[in-house]
């Protein structure tokens, strides 16, 4: 009787010496790596992933002393990022983008990279003269009494159309421009789509003249840049939206009509069971809107022969004006709080910098940020497939931003929204005057 | 003897009590960590604005203020949730209780009957709407497919807004229908036999029989799962997610609670007006919860003193 209390004690003190004992080397190995890595937060498609590698593999060969923990993003950014910080573990080195990286800022949760470049002259100058204007200057925002450089630019990620060559010949459609200084009209895209698609008896599509690989209601937008408005005035912590105006309605409504009108693209239900790259690579779709992400899917395609070209202009716009593509940029903060500045800076010097996209260049990963590495031998050896290289290489140049707000996550769901019905061909474009006023009451009170 | 009954009476019973409180202490710390501590911090935080990455700011009752006087999509979400509620509530319970009443049934191979038609509760919710997209899929869907058999042509299960509510009330009720029909099925068989004897000398045949004596005698039992059904509607959200998207889309036809809160919480940082909307929906389950306690009460009492 005596007995039985000890037993059992002595039972829970062997179990609780047992757990003790075995989480303790896990618990030790878990930190040791933690505790001196340098974390790297990105988010990357499988083979994107593969690239990426590349150049933080690179780096740890040129600084030994630096270890980078690659951290890969989930679907969802904002929510991983903000469940990291919260439990006080924001990654060192952010991959951001150029649509959200405001309401990070804004939050002050990325360092003002002026600070650290104040006392880098040498790397300064060579970044000052190397960068690229417009991509460079969409990371520079002002809130409040904050302000700075919140990331340097490390892709151009525009969009621009893929074609598929052997298609074009097939139709004996024409090539499309070569250039996007002589682009190519609303109408001829049109009739080039209308041109490419095939139907079989019952009048379905066997293939389609275009498909879009972006996000749709950010393909009608730039549709609409193309017809010569810009998304807001002005583009950085705007007040107004231009989806009311006349030459924007009328651009959304050509591009929600190559599908629902014309039938020339896959509508709201047929993408539903295809995925639209799919049908570009398997040679399915004639044309593909889509940026350079795209590149590592098609470039693996087998029997792909493509080409790049640039988008069509609308009739808003004068003949013989250039046509634009968006910026799309991602760039590499430093988070405020991090506890390893210095190697940090080191990382985004270095992937960031003239070395580091030099091998983004070369591995195909992005269209670099920096105008050496953008016009290299090792780029164009990369994309030796490409035949319209400038559309890639001055893609840049013709790029316009996208508005950079940090009510951003706000505006999206309203346009989800909004631009559901229209592009669905349930409702005319003019029903975007409500969604203008709707985001702009947002934009005045976050 | 008397001494030595005192001195070793309360040693083992204590010792017994400290082991008592050793094997609830997990427990209790799991309820008091995950269950008491958010509660609490959810309630402090409703009266914040809080993005997690700044010290929360302290705004009285503003953030309830602005969710009842200038939010247009809380009206819409309540509207949805009210809508998804109720189709899923009623043909939940109308469907498990015929389903429970046909398992209630003596016949051979029934195990193999409630087997399949309990599987439902062993899915994942994810899964099952993963699942129910192909289902539901407009061009390659099993459903149109087997639609297109009878001549009916294709319907746009989650593109257009009004089918999409309605898709995701099928899914949901067909996740629901198996639990309801477990407890129905239990109360069923708990109904004594002499009653049904008792009918059928007086001649009510099979559905009188179910209408006038199952039904009434398992009320307990339905109000449960009315009560169960209510709250789980209103907890929506890993189906709608995964089923109509992170917006509760297409438009605004599937924005329910769950998915505005979500949304508020972790695409807007706006976590304080999360909490403040987790509790505002905790106090309509609550007063609904009461309101429906009290009635069927009222009208068990009502049936207990009425003409017996």
């Amino acid at each position: 009787m005596v007995g039985e209390p000890f037993g059992r004690r002595t039972l829970l003190r062997g179990a609780g010496a047992l757990t003790a004992a075995s989480l303790a080397p896990w618990a030790a190995g878990c930190t040791s790596d933690d505790e001196n890595a340098l974390t790297f937060f990105f988010s990357a498609n499988p083979d994107e992933a593969k690239a990426r590698m590349r150049v933080v593999d690179e780096f740890q060969r040129q600084h030994p002393d630096i270890k980078v923990r690659p951290v890969l993003s989930g679907p969802g950014v904002m929510q991983q990022l903000s469940t990291f910080c919260a439990g006080g573990k924001c990654p060192d080195v952010l991959m951001s983008w150029e649509l959200t990286y405001a309401e990070l800022a804004a939050r002050g949760v990325l360092l003002d990279l002026n600070t650290l470049l104040a006392q880098d002259n040498a790397f300064a100058a060579e970044l000052k003269s190397d960068s690229i204007g417009p991509l460079y200057d969409t990371f520079a925002y002002e809130a409040g009494s904050k302000g700075g450089q919140y990331a340097f630019p490390e892709q151009w990620a525009g969009n621009y159309l893929f074609y598929n060559k052997k298609l074009f010949a097939k139709a004996g459609v024409p090539p499309p421009p070569t250039t996007w200084d002589k682009p190519w009209t609303f109408a001829q895209f049109l009739d080039t789509a209308n041109a490419l698609t095939q139907r079989d008896g019952s009048g379905r599509a066997t293939q389609w003249g275009f498909v879009n690989t972006w996000w749709s209601y950010y393909a009608a937008g730039l549709f609409a840049m193309n017809n010569g408005v810009p998304w807001s005035t002005p583009l950085k912590n705007p007040t107004h939206m231009n989806f009311g105006d006349q030459a924007f309605i009328e651009a959304v409504q050509f591009y929600a009509d190559l599908a629902n009108k014309h039938k020339a693209a896959p509508n709201a239900s047929e993408t539903q069971s295809m995925s639209t790259p799919d049908l570009f690579a398997a040679g399915k779709a004639a044309m593909a809107l889509g940026g350079h992400w795209r590149y590592q899917t098609f470039m693996r395609a087998d029997g792909l022969d493509f080409d790049v070209t640039s988008l069509p202009i609308g009739p808003s716009l004068p003949d013989g004006h250039a046509a634009v593509s968006n910026i799309g940029a991602t760039g590499l903060a430093i988070s405020a709080s991090s506890r390893r500045k210095e190697q940090a800076w080191e990382f985004v010097k270095f992937a960031a910098g003239p070395v580091g996209q030099k091998i983004i260049g070369e591995s195909c990963l992005f269209v670099p940020a920096l105008r050496s590495a953008l016009n290299s031998d090792g780029f164009a050896k990369a994309h030796h497939r490409v035949g319209n290289l400038a559309v890639l290489t001055t893609g840049p140049d013709h790029a316009e931003a996208l508005p950079v707000t940090p009510a951003w996550e706000k505006v999206v769901a309203l346009m989800d929204r909004e631009f559901g019905p229209v592009l669905r061909g349930s409702r005319p474009a003019t029903s975007l005057a409500g969604l203008a006023h709707d985001v702009d009451e947002v934009l005045h009170s976050p | 003897m008397t001494s030595l009954d005192t001195s070793a009476g309360p040693r083992p019973w204590r010792r017994r009590a400290w082991a008592g409180r050793l094997f609830v202490a997990p427990n209790l710390a799991a309820v008091t960590v995950f269950l008491l501590f958010p509660l609490g911090f959810s309630l402090y935080m409703s009266f914040q604005q809080w993005d997690v990455f700044n010290p929360p700011k302290f705004l009285g009752l503003r953030n309830f203020r602005e969710l009842f006087t200038s939010d247009p999509l809380f009206l819409i979400a309540i509207r949805n949730t009210a809508v998804f509620t109720l189709g899923t509530v009623v043909p939940t319970v109308l469907i498990s209780l015929v389903v429970a009443g046909v398992l209630n049934q003596k016949i051979k191979g029934i195990g193999i009957v409630r087997t399949i038609v309990f599987l439902p509760l062993a899915i994942s919710s994810v899964v099952m709407a993963v699942v129910w997209q192909f289902v539901f899929n407009t061009d390659n869907g099993l459903l149109n497919i087997m639609l297109g058999w009878i001549g009916v042509g294709p319907i746009p299960w989650l593109v257009e807004p009004r089918w999409a509510m309605f898709s995701l009330c099928v899914v949901s009720v067909w996740r629901a229908v198996p639990f309801a029909a477990v407890i129905l099925l239990a109360a069923m068989q708990g109904v004594p036999e002499t009653v049904y004897e008792a009918a059928k000398i007086d001649g009510a045949g099979g559905i009188r029989q179910f209408v006038s004596i199952t039904v009434p005698l398992i009320r307990g039992a339905v109000t449960f799962v009315v009560v169960i059904s209510i709250i789980h509607a209103f907890q929506a959200f890993d189906m709608v997610y995964v089923l109509n998207g992170s917006n509760g889309g297409p438009e605004t036809a599937t924005y329910v609670l769950g998915i505005m809160l979500f949304q508020h919480a972790f695409s807007f940082l706006e976590f304080g007006y999360a909490s403040a909307l987790a509790w505002v929906m905790f106090g309509i389950l609550l007063v609904l919860t009461v309101l429906q306690l009290r009635l069927s009460r009222q009208r068990s009492m009502e049936a207990a003193s009425g003409p017996g």
